[in-house]
């Protein structure tokens, strides 16, 4: 719905030397982030020239709109969440939400199904990339499947959630067809079971289209002379993916896994919400959709901040430990 | 590589199966929009008996989506130039100047790709308000700018750094300042990825329910995604009013992306061409 | 790549554009300074002005409301001729939590639409007390429980709401069963859907994707279980979920489902509409329906005409009675920040006036909270039904209960339905939910 954008554009390839002065600025945010980088050079005393104020003034409205609009609420956010709802409106209450949150059990299985989303992560990523693959091998009709693929992702989530609303119901299309195949019927989203597969499945069928976009624009980056050698030695697709196109399409292959992540982290609200709303059981919560319950129907504010600072820790935690592992992996084959 | 013998065909009979999974969901809708009330509770999955065009004419005049549409196109014009403006203005400073603090900064505006709009969504609010943004065009264009505005400035400086520094270096030898250098050259240069990186916010502007709902309060100032959520009411059992409802916002989304899909794609392509 | 050829655009002399550049980037600090720094009032939907009231609701969009809100409108002009009105239909889904943005802002609408029971009562610090305003309205109007809270009075009823049972005839005699006698005990209404099911139809169509069946069917049955004690002592607050009575209710949920009366995937079918769209489309015998807003004598109507019938709840216990369950349905509020509260009441007086509820109750089918609205020339047969029965009427039982305890039960209730828990464990939740 939102945040969830984001994951779907696309940088082509994080090429971090590219910031100035910030060689590997993202890998390293643990350091001090002040520290001197090497492009910097020593500091010269001069009077303030053209050149050295117009950087900052080229980079003002861009920091400003974020740290007004994105920092600050957040800190806001983090001193809301020390105080209490209802009665106590305002009152400092220290870690009291915090405690009430991890004893609830519809939070505590928001944050199993992020665990979910993780483990989820390895196929939205996967499905994209071998689709990516077999249009760049430029299998029968792939131009046509390259504009249609990317259908979905110019869709509003909402509307997307009340399209499979229909498409899923108990009666609807998609068990008519399983039916078809001699398959029973499949609650898919009244199951609490399968329900959070299925939005997750809608969720990566209105995605993979910009992924692809990605991939794709990856692989034109891949050096064909090394594509040429591998045919001539002899190598499989298998072999030629394996040792030839991974390695090409590592940068590419961590920029797809963190916008993936950042996309299912904070973009499912929206399918959620129109799609299960929680539920059966709560089976299907996920901090957001929690936050946004928290905040509306149950007017507590508060707790809602409280749910929202562990949201975002968990954020910093998962994405980078992710960029560590994936460097490590990538690197490796 | 390879693109030989039978199994291409074998990979692309899924692959052409996919592509019908892909636009089933979009038929069924145009399929639904076109019954009447009574046809669909009598039969909701079956084919449409006929055109009905009433209930287009009907989603449009119900709920004054004329006027939705406008908003729509004011605030999601206005953001995409805010976001151009400002993420390429800041993307070249990061990729191509040298500043003090330069690290912190970029990495300042990355953190907060990391901040799900549920985070902080309340003081969000109180801010907008405390400036007396809230259900105003400029305000909520302010805040599509903010949520995308990141992840735009990832992309431009992603992009611009591929432009090697000898060309700044040489247009500073030729006397030419940096605001210069930005306008008759970084601007120039940029068009591929500011037109890919313009056509996606804009689609994302246009389909934000979320922010919209919360920011534009009254009713005149609705835009056109909330406008066809308010279609389904609390209680709506007009499915097809809906479905006709999806139709006409996704009509203009779908058009753009049919005109513009080679830029949205080369626009992406281009920036990840290794110089 | 055409950036790296050296032949790209030309880089001439350029003449430093220094403050220019600066005023674009200061724009948005600029905005940002001058609009803190303005202290009046905020876009069109703030309130507190005194010659513009701004309503919120989640009915004005609605073309079936249209004749009352006219009336309304023209009622209030005449009385505050400069005063403007604005009403603002927001999506119902998103309507609490925009509210609590609001709320949290204390800016927002001077009036605002409210159902009755916990959404009210967990807001009343935002709202203004009507107690001292209301007036002969206090006579006129029923259905003001729901719209209290702790003694006062926060919001003017508009319409009634209950759960009576519709039932389509034609299923019935499809079943073999009398059309004109519906069950008056739950006996008979157990080998009624016996008889239907037996049939390949549902008994009941049945969407609990919100959770929201539970609601329905602890309102509707309880009044058939309970005995009249047990069901003022609920309401008053002083509720046993360890009875025999209330564990009879939720057993009654679970028996049915496993007894096949409803429909299929009940946890994945949307109370509204799907529920009510299989209803009218002649796929179940009975439903569990409303009496005002929709999924109501005026829209089943119009696609079942002569074979819809209604039917109070039956009977289950020996102690228990066959009662309407109805109370007050929606009500207008006045918020506590609003400039003029009187201003704003007189409103909230047009709103509900004898007029614009008859154009309500008429157009949009709402059983009226002023009771001296004429309805026998609705030449629908159950609406005369309903309304001879609102006099021994009783307040639906699930509306006592708060927004989280009802919450608690929606899940509950669909695990219960999904047997991944019992209806001991879920009791045991919900009385240690419901303090």
């Amino acid at each position: 719905m939102t945040g969830s954008r984001l994951s779907r554009l696309g940088a082509p390839d994080i090429d971090e030397s590219s910031v100035s002065g910030a060689p590997d600025a993202p890998a390293r945010a643990h350091r001090r982030p002040d520290a001197p980088g090497p492009g910097t050079g020593p500091v010269r005393r001069r009077r303030w020239t053209e050149d050295k104020v117009m950087p900052f003034v080229l980079v003002a409205p861009a920091v400003l709109i974020v740290v007004l609009l994105r920092l600050v609420p957040l800190v806001m956010g983090a001193n809301f969440s020390l105080t209490g709802d209802g009665d106590a409106n305002g009152a400092f209450i220290g870690l009291d939400n915090y405690r009430e949150l991890f004893g609830d059990e519809v939070f505590r299985t928001a944050l199993k199904n992020v665990g979910l989303l993780l483990l989820a992560l390895p196929v939205a990523v996967a499905v994209p990339g071998l689709l990516a693959t077999f249009l760049f091998m430029k299998v029968p009709g792939h131009r046509l499947y390259r504009s249609v693929y990317f259908f979905p992702v110019v869709l509003s989530p909402v509307i997307i959630g009340a399209i499979f609303n229909v498409v899923l119901s108990f009666d609807g299309p998609a068990n008519q067809l399983i039916g078809a195949l001699g398959l029973g019927p499949v609650d898919w989203l009244g199951d609490s079971s399968v329900a959070m597969f299925t939005v997750i499945g809608v969720h990566i069928w209105a995605t993979f289209g910009m992924a692809l976009v990605i991939f794709m624009a990856g692989f034109a980056t891949v050096d064909q002379s090394l594509l040429d050698a591998a045919r001539s030695d002899g190598a499989n697709l298998r072999q030629t993916v394996w040792h030839v196109i991974i390695p090409e399409l590592s940068q590419t292959i961590q920029f797809v896994f963190v916008t993936t992540m950042i996309g299912m982290l904070t973009g499912m609200f929206g399918l959620l919400y129109i799609m299960t709303a929680g539920g059966p059981g709560g089976a299907t919560y996920l901090p957001e959709l929690y936050i946004w319950v928290q905040q509306g129907q149950m007017n507590r504010p508060a707790l809602a901040s409280a749910a929202s600072m562990v949201l975002f820790a968990l954020m910093i935690i998962v994405g980078f430990a992710q960029l560590r592992l994936i460097r490590r992996a990538t690197k490796e084959s | 590589m390879p693109t030989r013998g039978p199994a291409r065909w074998v990979i692309a009979i899924p692959m052409a199966l996919l592509a019908v999974a892909t636009l089933y969901p979009l038929l069924f809708t145009l399929n639904v929009s076109q019954k009447t009330r009574r046809e669909y509770v009598l039969d909701r999955f079956g084919l449409a008996d006929g055109l009905h065009l009433d209930n287009v004419v009907d989603a449009w005049q119900t709920s004054d989506l004329g006027t939705y549409t406008l908003n729509s196109t004011i605030v999601t014009v206005g953001s995409v130039a805010a976001l151009l403006l400002f993420g390429s203005m800041a993307g070249f400073a990061f990729s191509q100047l040298q500043f003090r603090g330069s690290k912190t900064l970029f990495l300042l505006i990355l953190s907060a790709l990391l901040i799900p709009f549920q985070v902080i969504m309340v003081p969000f609010f109180r801010v907008l308000g405390e400036m007396g943004l809230l259900d105003t065009h400029p305000g909520l264009i302010l805040a599509y700018t903010a949520q995308f505005l990141p992840f735009t400035v990832f992309l431009m400086t992603s992009y611009y750094s591929r432009i090697p520094r000898e060309i700044v270096e040489a247009a500073r030898v030729d006397g030419a300042s940096t605001l210069g250098i930005y306008r008759r050259l970084m601007l120039p240069l940029g068009r591929p990825a500011l037109l890919s990186v313009g056509i996606l916010n804009g689609l994302f502007c246009w389909n934000d329910v979320l922010i919209s709902l919360l920011t534009m309060q009254s009713q005149g100032n609705r835009t056109l995604m909330v406008g066809v959520t308010a279609l389904r009411g609390q209680y709506s059992d007009n499915i097809p009013l809906f479905a006709s409802g999806v139709v006409i916002a996704a009509l203009p989304v779908l058009v753009v992306y049919l005109f513009f899909q080679k830029q949205i794609t080369e626009g992406v392509t281009a920036g990840s061409t290794k110089g | 790549m055409p950036a790296a050829s050296p032949d790209g655009p030309r880089t001439r002399r350029l003449s430093p554009r220094l403050t220019a550049a600066i005023g674009v980037s200061l724009f948005v600090s600029l905005t940002a300074c001058s609009a803190a720094s303005d202290d009046g009032t905020s876009g069109g939907a703030g309130g507190g002005s005194t010659d513009k009231l701004v309503v919120w609701d989640w009915k004005s969009g609605d073309p079936t409301a249209k004749a009352y809100i006219d009336a309304a409108r023209a009622d209030f002009a005449a009385k505050h001729p400069d005063v403007e009105v604005e009403f603002v239909a927001q999506p119902f889904d998103n309507y609490y939590t925009l509210l609590g943005t609001a709320i949290e802002a204390e800016s927002g609408p001077d009036v605002v639409l409210f159902n009755g029971g916990a959404q009210l009562r967990d807001r009343v610090d935002a709202l203004a007390p009507l107690d001292d305003l209301l007036g002969d309205n206090q006579e006129r109007l029923t259905g003001w429980e729901a719209f209290q809270a702790d003694g006062a009075t926060y919001a003017v009823p508009i319409t009634l709401q209950g759960m009576p049972f519709y039932y389509n005839k034609a299923v019935y005699e499809e079943a073999g069963l009398d059309p004109e006698t519906p069950p008056a005990t739950y006996a008979e209404l157990e080998a009624a859907c016996t008889a239907i099911v037996e049939t390949g139809k549902d008994c009941f169509s049945l969407g609990n994707k919100e959770g929201i069946g539970i609601e329905f069917h602890l309102s509707a049955y309880g009044p058939g279980v309970m005995s009249t004690e047990q069901y003022d002592a609920w309401l008053a607050g002083e509720r046993d979920w360890a009875s025999p009575e209330v564990k009879q209710i939720f057993q009654m949920w679970v028996d049915q489902s496993e007894a096949g009366w409803f429909n299929d995937g009940a946890n994945s079918t949307a109370k509204f509409m799907d529920e009510y769209t299989k209803f009218q489309g002649g796929e179940s015998g009975n439903v569990i329906g409303l009496i005002s807003d929709v999924a109501h004598w005026k829209s089943f109507d119009e696609f079942l005409g002569d074979d819809l019938g209604v039917f109070k709840p039956p009977v289950v216990t020996d102690q228990g009675s066959s009662v309407l369950p109805v109370e007050g349905g929606i009500g207008y509020a006045v918020t506590e920040w609003t400039a003029d509260p009187e201003l704003a009441y007189d409103l909230v007086d047009s709103l509900s006036s004898t007029e614009a509820l008859t154009a309500f109750y008429a157009e949009a089918g709402a059983i009226a909270s002023d009771t001296s609205i004429d309805t026998s020339d609705s030449g629908i047969d159950t609406v005369g039904d309903i309304v001879s029965w609102l006099p021994e009427s009783k307040p639906l039982l699930h509306s006592a209960l708060s927004a989280d305890t009802l919450e608690l039960m929606h899940r509950l209730s669909q695990q219960l339905l999904e047997g991944s828990t019992t209806v001991d464990d879920a009791l045991q939740q919900l009385a240690a939910a419901d303090k």
